[in-house]
Parts: C-alpha cells; structure tokens; sequence
C-alpha cells in the first residue's frame, strides 16, 4: 500500500491493508533534540523534510501557513503582547493576514501536488486556531483577560481570522487538496481545558462553524491541536465539526483507550508517552501493548505525544521507530 | 447579604471595581481591615481557588478574580499596616533557570496572595542561586519554584543542594510544582511539598508559615 492510502485507510476508521502509518507528528522537531542528535551522528545537512525520512519514518508534509507578515512587530519577550487593545490592532492590521505570503506556501505544495497524486505521501496543513492566534497578538496572559475584558476585539479578530482563512483556503485549493489539517491551539493543560465551555461556546463555536464546513466540504479531515488534557472538551469540539484532536499527552493523563470505548469515530493522533522513551526499551514496549488494542480499531496512529525530548538518546529512538513499525503491522495482522 | 459577602461574591466574578468600592465602604463603615480581608476577601478567593481545582472555573475565571482581590487588597493595606497586621508569611516564587512557561506560577502567586501570604515574584527563567540569595536577604519563609519542562525540573534539585549550602535548609521550606512535577521528584530531590495546583499550593504554604512562627 502506498503512503498516502494508508493515512486515507485509518482517517476512514479503516485499517490499511499492511501497516499503520509511522510518523512523528511533530514535524516540527524540537531544536534542542536536533542538536542533540547531531552530537550523536545526525548529519546537519538535512533539512527541515528530511529528518523523517532519515529516521526510517513516513514522509509527509506539513504547512503552516503564516499569520503575520515576516516584517511584523515581535513581543518583547517571549509571551508578550503585540497589540494589547482596540487600537494596537489597528495598528498592526497591515502586517497580519499576509495573503500573499501565505500563497508562497501554496506555490511549495503546488511542487509536491504530482507525488500526492500519485499516491507517495499524505500533505497537511496548519492554520493559527481560535486559541492561538489571539493568543500570538494580546500575549499569554492579557489573551487570557481579554475573554472578560475585550469580548469585541476578540469577536472581532477571530471575524477577520476567519474571513483570512477563507480566502487563502480558496486559493490553496485551487492547487492542491491536502488530506487532514490542524488548528493549532494548546488550549488544554494539566488539569484539562484552560476556558470555560461557555467561552468556547460564545468565541470560538463561532469561529470553527465558518470555517471546518467548508475544510469538510473539500474531503480534508479536521483536527485540533491541542496539549495537556483534552479529554474533557472532546465533545465541545465534536459540536464544532472537529473530527479528531492530537497529541493526546499522557503526561496529563489522557487515556486513549477509555476515549476510544466513548468516542469510536474520533480521529486520534499521538498517544505514546514520550516520557517512556527516557525511560528505556523495556517501557516503550509496554507503552505500545498500551496502544494496540486502539490501533486496532482504525482512527488512530500512533505518534509520540509531543515533540521528541532531547534527553532520549538518537539510538534509542531509532529502536523507537523500528518498535513503532512492528506495533504498526501488529495492528492490522492480528 | 453583608457587605462582606457582597465583597466575597463580587471577588469572585472578577468586579475589580465593585470590590474596591465595597472594601472602602466597609473599612469606612468601621469594620476592623482584617476582619475586612479574613470574612471578605479571603473566603473569595479560597472559593475561587477550590473551584479551579475542580475544573468549575477556568484560567480567565481566576485572573480575573485575583485582579478584584489586588485592587481591594491595596485599600487595605494602608489600614492593615496601621493596625499593625502582618502577613502570614514571605515565599519568593519563580519557574526555574531554563524555563519560560509562566501562566501556572503566576497563578501560584495569585494565590498565595489571597492567602494572605506576602509574594516575591522572580519571574521566569530564575537561576538556583537567585532564589536562595533572595530567601536569604528577604527572609522568606518558602521558596515556591514552577517547571514545566522535563529538560528543566532537574533545576528544582540544584535548588535544595544551593538552599544546603547556604546554611538555611532548616529555615525555609521548598515547595515545588508544573506539569511534569510530582510527589515521587519531590521525594527524590528532597523538597519539602508537591502540590498539582495552586490552590492546594496557597494552603500548603499557609500551614508551613503558622507552624514556623
Ligand atoms: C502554554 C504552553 C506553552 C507556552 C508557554 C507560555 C507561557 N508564558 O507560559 C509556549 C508556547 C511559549 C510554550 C513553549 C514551549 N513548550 Co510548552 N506548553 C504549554 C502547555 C500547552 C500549557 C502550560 C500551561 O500554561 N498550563 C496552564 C497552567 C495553569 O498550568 P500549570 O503550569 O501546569 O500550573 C498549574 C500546576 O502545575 C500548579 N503549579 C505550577 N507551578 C507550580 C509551582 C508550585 C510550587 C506548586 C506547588 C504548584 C505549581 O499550579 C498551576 C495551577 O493550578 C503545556 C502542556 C501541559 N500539559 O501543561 C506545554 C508543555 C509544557 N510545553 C512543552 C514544550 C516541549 C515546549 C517547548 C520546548 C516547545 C519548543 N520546542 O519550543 C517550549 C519551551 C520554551 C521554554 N524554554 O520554556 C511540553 C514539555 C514536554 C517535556 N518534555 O517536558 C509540554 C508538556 C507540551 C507537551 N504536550 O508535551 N509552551
């Protein structure tokens, strides 16, 4: 089976016919388990796709399209705001929703268009969620106010989000048909959701019912991005058209399995504690004997639970892949 | 309903406004300012705190209620001072050296202030050095520090051997907490308290204070 079909296979509660796809969903690595990694052998000419295929895992390729033009103001420090109010935004306005920027992307992903037609690799696109983005321009802690403080800026942001999304959506397209997208959000911690669902309900219900009918309407499957413990807002979610969420952090408690018994359509992504890949070869596999009776199921590819750390040495993550791979046939041959 | 629990339930629904009138009504009433913080602010704030923890609020729930207990906190303090009222105790608080994620410690620190407990707030990325020289020159009685990283909690150990070294293990108590933190690291690093939220944090921190005086 190809790539491609393998993705399309599970994203249609299905099984492929071989193997599960074996993907780090974070494309995204994080910086210092590259560097890491280079210590212990990666070369440091691979490029941002070519870490993957590298590492014996699927290709597949992610875009996330930008929200603010390169030239645009940066915070102060890391978290902080770019706009605090009304008329910061204002300000701004010309540096965000860069259209033309964002069709740069399009311009890549029209490259890659003969291979995912051909079957060779799924294509994925990102967009700045409800959550985040708001987040990005009031910073963490006035976005966190601005739900009681600033109700009509933020109605108002996620309205030209939105209207942002629709049109550059309409020019991808145009081009090219991705397979599944996400909606970046880390809206979950811990202890669960970090609003209320009344405040999911009045700003980003809205948000996601202009925007997830027409991604649906395109065959490209929904899903939201979102840290910690996201169990509690699934349903939220699924009220909203979503049709799947990832990384499933375990850290934080989320149990798959028991998702899976309540929720046996729902897309899942993610899922394996990355702590255990610290931990040793014996707790990887556990973790996979964990995983299987879901993987079993379709909806589901297994994938660390964020980013890779870099305290997980290269060799023993590339026993990680291997394992993922022999877990990967285990589902579908019995 | 008293004007106490008027200034109770408006803490609770964020008013800052309502909470600053009130608490100067009260005080002008002539209302003790303690009796003003112990069966006014503080009763709001452990409800506030109590609900977090029970997923009945949310994050902008409890930023904006501990905004209202500032601002009628700072009424107060005139009158509190000169009653001759003292805060429970002093924690210096931070998320350690390497670390940036801050929204978990600044609710910690919201709090331990509605607590009644007096905050010194570091900031993010806080060297092991820098939280014992400031529980040294400000005698604090609690140092408070947040991780959210695995790649960074190991900072929380330096912490306990840096608090050995400068002699005042036995003065001050070292509270720790974050996402990956938990009551098997704290055993193992030799700090004194792991709670998984900050509610339980505040009271944690309250109970160590009265038993030190
Ligand atoms: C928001 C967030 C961010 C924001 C942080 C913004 C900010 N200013 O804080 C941004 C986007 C900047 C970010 C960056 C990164 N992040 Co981050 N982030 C999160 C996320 C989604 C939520 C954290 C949060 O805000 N929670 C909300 C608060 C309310 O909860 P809390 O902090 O846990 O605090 C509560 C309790 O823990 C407790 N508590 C907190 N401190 C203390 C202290 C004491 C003394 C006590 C008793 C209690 C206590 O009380 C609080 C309230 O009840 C978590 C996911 C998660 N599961 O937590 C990932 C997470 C922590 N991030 C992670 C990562 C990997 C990163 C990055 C390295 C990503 C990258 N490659 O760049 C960077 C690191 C930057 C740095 N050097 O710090 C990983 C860490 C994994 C690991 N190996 O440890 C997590 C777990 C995500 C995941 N799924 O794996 N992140």
């Amino acid at each position: 089976m190809k790539s491609r079909e393998r993705f399309t296979a599970v994203f249609n509660n299905t099984l492929p016919d071989d193997r599960l796809p074996a993907i780090e969903w974070a494309s995204w690595w994080w910086d210092r388990t590259i560097m890491e990694w280079q210590k212990q052998g990666l070369p440091d000419t691979l490029g941002f796709h070519d870490v993957a295929p590298y590492l014996k895992l699927d290709q597949h390729y992610q875009f996330w399209f930008p929200h603010r033009r390169s030239d645009c103001p940066q915070p102060a420090f890391n978290g902080g705001p770019i706009a605090e109010d009304e008329e910061e935004y204002e300000k701004i306005l010309p540096y965000l929703y860069p259209l033309e920027e964002a069709e740069a992307h399009i311009e890549v992903m029209k490259t890659l268009k003969a291979g995912h037609d051909n079957g060779d690799y799924p294509v994925w696109f990102s967009l700045d969620g409800g959550f985040w983005f708001p987040r990005t321009i009031l910073g963490i802690e006035n976005h966190l106010y601005s739900f009681y403080d600033q109700p009509e800026l933020y109605h108002r942001m996620l309205d030209d989000l939105a209207d942002f999304q629709l049109k550059l959506l309409e020019k991808m397209y145009a081009v090219i048909t991705p397979d599944f997208m996400t909606f970046g959000e880390d809206m979950s911690y811990n202890n669960g959701p970090m609003i209320s669902e009344d405040s999911f309900d009045e700003f980003l219900l809205p948000y996601y019912e202009k925007i997830v009918p027409y991604i649906k309407a395109h065959g490209t499957k929904v899903i939201v991005d979102t840290d910690g413990d996201v169990s509690k807002m699934i349903p939220w979610l699924m009220r909203a058209g979503i049709e799947g969420v990832l990384p499933l952090e375990r850290q934080a408690g989320v149990d798959v399995v028991a998702l899976r018994e309540l929720y046996p359509k729902f897309i899942f992504i993610g899922a394996f504690d990355k702590m255990t890949m610290r931990r040793g070869v014996d707790d990887m596999r556990g973790e996979f004997e964990r995983l299987l009776p879901v993987m079993k199921t379709g909806g589901f590819i297994p994938s660390c639970d964020h980013q890779t750390p870099p305290d997980v040495p290269l060799e023993r993550y590339r026993i990680y892949v291997e394992m993922l791979k022999e877990y990967a046939e285990k589902a579908v041959k019995g | 309903m008293s004007i106490l629990e008027e200034i109770s339930d408006n803490l609770q629904h964020g008013k800052a406004k309502a909470v600053k009138e009130l608490v100067q009504q009260a005080v002008d009433e002539g209302i003790p300012p303690e009796t003003v913080l112990k069966e006014g602010m503080l009763p709001g704030m452990n409800i506030i705190g109590e609900k977090f923890k029970n997923n009945e609020v949310y994050v902008p729930e409890v930023l904006v209620a501990a905004r209202a207990m500032n601002m009628g906190a700072q009424v107060l303090k005139p009158y509190l001072e000169k009653a001759g009222v003292k805060a429970v105790g002093k924690v210096c608080l931070g998320t350690v050296q390497g670390d940036l994620h801050d929204i978990g410690k600044n609710l910690v620190k919201m709090m331990l202030e509605g607590k009644g407990l007096e905050v010194i707030d570091l900031g993010v990325d806080v060297s092991p050095d820098t939280f014992v020289n400031t529980a040294v020159e400000q005698n604090c009685q609690i140092i408070c520090c947040s991780a959210l990283l695995t790649t960074t909690m190991g900072v929380m150990g330096e912490v306990v051997k840096k608090a050995e070294e400068a002699g005042i293990r036995d003065k001050v108590k070292i509270m720790i907490g974050g996402a990956p933190v938990s009551q098997a690291f704290c055993d193992q690093i030799g700090a004194d308290c792991y709670t998984p939220d900050a509610a339980s944090c505040a009271d944690a921190a309250v109970q160590f204070c009265l038993a030190m005086q």
